[in-house]
């Protein structure tokens, strides 16, 4: 590496030159006698080697959600003396600068290690990568700088924001397995059903002893059985709209993350289709393990063009159970996705979409104007229009607006549905 | 970080009104002090160095002046003040905002305070040669020495110029 001169050893041979030349309209020494301080300082050059120092780095979390901070530690030590270490690590786009400085300036003697922390806070979801510091090895005098690079691993995983739901959309059709979903079959459970005549092989402590009483004959109450169901989050990544890190696909995937915690927790399997450039899935399943498949495959969730359009119909079996509850999450933008889902509808899957209103998260991004409010307006019709078409075919559509908490868009979705099955 | 090269300006533009009092040296000071101001306050190493050429100007106004015998001190300590003042400015300049490792602004004093006086005594000692030299050149070819050194500073800054630099 070779050291390069700054911008200030310029400004000195500049102000040299400056008394020079003026010395000589002068005629006077103290001019020249002024400027040898000047000189002086541009000859002090110093040998400056880059590579006496190591840094390594460490962060407080390797895994955070969206809006977590988390502290970034990083340990410069030198094998030799070095005058001014500069190192400045560039963030990305998805991780915001809370406290500290993610600059900073170092002088170490031979063996010395000093510590530099500063915090982050996860904006967005992704894999957010730390990786290169940049480094800058000053002489005392700031005339003389080397530049070079180190890499020091730190991977972050920023997961979706998760909401903290209590309602959910109840599934039309539960599955074997045991769950906590009321079925209307009887049989093992702790919701009274019915009741009937005393069988042999009935266990006691299922006899009903009041209805035994009046009828002057054993009875024994039935259960209903609690099942589980199949849920399956349909995420629209064919398009986004607003600024990140706020956009449609942003609140989607805020939205399928927390639904899928919520599912999971009621025992029911979950399971993953990105429609999308390229068509992704996950399989559903539950428990932890799946919780952090889904997360994964969240995180990685983003919006690539492709002329290519999947067919839901390619879907394997296991991937998407015709018995299963399909929540397709999309902001109704790309008409595929609205094909997709009509498909589907006509296939005789449970479909609900949750839609993220684009609306507002795009206003934000422009300067308010009367010409901006009457697009708006347009747009708004315009997807109430889309909505109704939708919920003609049996469909229906949950508007979300992404400001407002999503168990609000949720609250809507039991009622109606009681209202449309009765 | 902006105290020392403000305290330094200060000092630099007024030492020559200490050598001539007069109206121009004191305009030419203020508009120097603007400028270093302005070049501290918006991070700017041009506008320092800009103010910079003022207040030799201004030193070079108040010795044509005064026409006074040479005070050679005294120009050692406004040329070591000069460079104090780029070096401090653009210190400040480079260490804003940023985390300040332990000892840094310690060990960045004490190589200030070191190379004030080194320089203040390759002054003394060009300046005792030159008083030397004088004897043995004769007196019209000190301004093509002069003319000479200016041509070699010019040089200097156009080989400056030409090689990469670090922003």
């Amino acid at each position: 590496m070779t050291p390069r001169l700054t911008p200030l050893a310029l400004s000195v041979v500049s102000l040299a030159a400056s008394g020079l030349v003026l010395a000589i309209f002068t005629g006077r020494p103290e001019l020249i006698v002024a400027v040898v301080p000047l000189v002086f300082g541009l000859f002090r050059r110093r040998f400056l080697a880059s590579s006496d120092w190591q840094i390594a780095r460490g962060l407080s979390a390797d895994q955070a959600f969206e809006g977590e901070h988390v502290v970034v530690t990083i340990t410069v030590s030198a094998e030799g003396n070095v005058p001014t270490l500069e190192l400045f690590e560039p963030l990305p786009p998805s991780l915001r600068l809370v406290a500290g400085s993610n600059r900073g300036f170092f002088t170490l003697t031979r063996d010395q290690s000093v510590k530099w922390t500063y915090e982050v806070e996860c904006r967005r979801r992704g894999r957010a990568s730390l990786g290169v510091v940049h480094a800058r090895l000053w002489d005392r005098a700031g005339l003389h700088a080397v530049e070079s690079a180190a890499r020091a691993s730190g991977p972050l995983r920023v997961y979706p924001r998760r909401i903290q739901l209590r309602r959910l959309p109840r599934p039309r059709r539960t599955q074997t397995s045991v769950g906590n979903y009321v079925a209307s079959s009887v049989g093992q459970g702790i919701e009274p059903g019915d009741i009937r005549e005393f069988a042999p092989g009935d266990r006691i402590r299922h006899v009903n002893w009041r209805a035994s009483l009046r009828f002057r004959k054993l009875f024994v109450t039935q259960y209903h059985q609690e099942r589980n169901a199949d849920v399956i989050l349909m995420l629209d990544t064919l398009s986004e709209a607003g600024a990140a890190p706020e956009t449609t696909l942003d609140a989607s995937v805020r939205a399928a993350a927390s639904l899928a915690g919520a599912y999971l927790a009621r025992k029911d399997r979950v399971g993953l289709i990105e429609y999308g450039g390229p068509f992704r899935w996950v399989r559903p399943g539950s428990g932890r393990g799946q919780r952090e498949r889904l997360l994964e495959a969240l995180l990685r969730a983003e919006v690539v063009f492709s002329y290519v359009r999947g067919d839901v119909g390619l879907v394997p079996r296991r991937v998407l159970p015709p018995q299963a509850l399909v929540i397709a999450i999309s902001p109704l933008v790309d008409p595929h996705f609205e094909k997709a889902v009509v498909d589907l509808a006509a296939r005789g899957f449970d479909l609900v979409i949750l839609s993220p209103s684009p609306i507002p998260l795009v206003r934000r991004t422009m300067p308010a104007s009367p010409s901006v409010d009457l697009a708006c307006r347009l747009w708004a019709l315009e997807r109430r229009a889309r909505a109704a078409s939708l919920q003609r075919l049996g469909l229906r559509v949950l508007e979300w607006d992404p400001r407002q908490p999503l168990e609000l868009a949720l609250a809507v979705f039991n009622p109606v549905r009681r209202r449309m099955m009765g | 970080m902006w105290l020392p090269p403000l305290v330094l300006t200060v000092a630099v533009l007024g030492y020559p009104l200490l050598v001539a009092p007069a109206r121009g040296v004191l305009v030419i000071g203020l508009a120097a002090l603007v400028l270093c101001a302005l070049g501290l306050v918006v991070r700017s190493g041009a506008l320092v160095t800009a103010g910079g050429v003022l207040a030799l100007g201004q030193y070079a106004l108040a010795l044509w002046l005064a026409a006074a015998p040479p005070r050679l001190a005294g120009a050692v300590l406004f040329g070591v003040g000069l460079v104090l003042l780029v070096e401090t400015a653009d210190f400040s300049r480079r260490v804003r905002g940023a985390t300040l490792g332990p000892g840094l602004v310690a060990s960045q004093v004490r190589y200030w305070v070191g190379f004030a006086g080194l320089a203040g005594a390759a002054a003394l000692v060009a300046a005792g040669l030159a008083t030397a030299a004088s004897a043995v050149v004769r007196l019209p070819w000190a301004p093509a020495f002069a003319a000479g050194g200016a041509v070699a500073a010019l040089v200097a800054v156009t080989i400056a110029l030409r090689r990469r630099q670090i922003p």
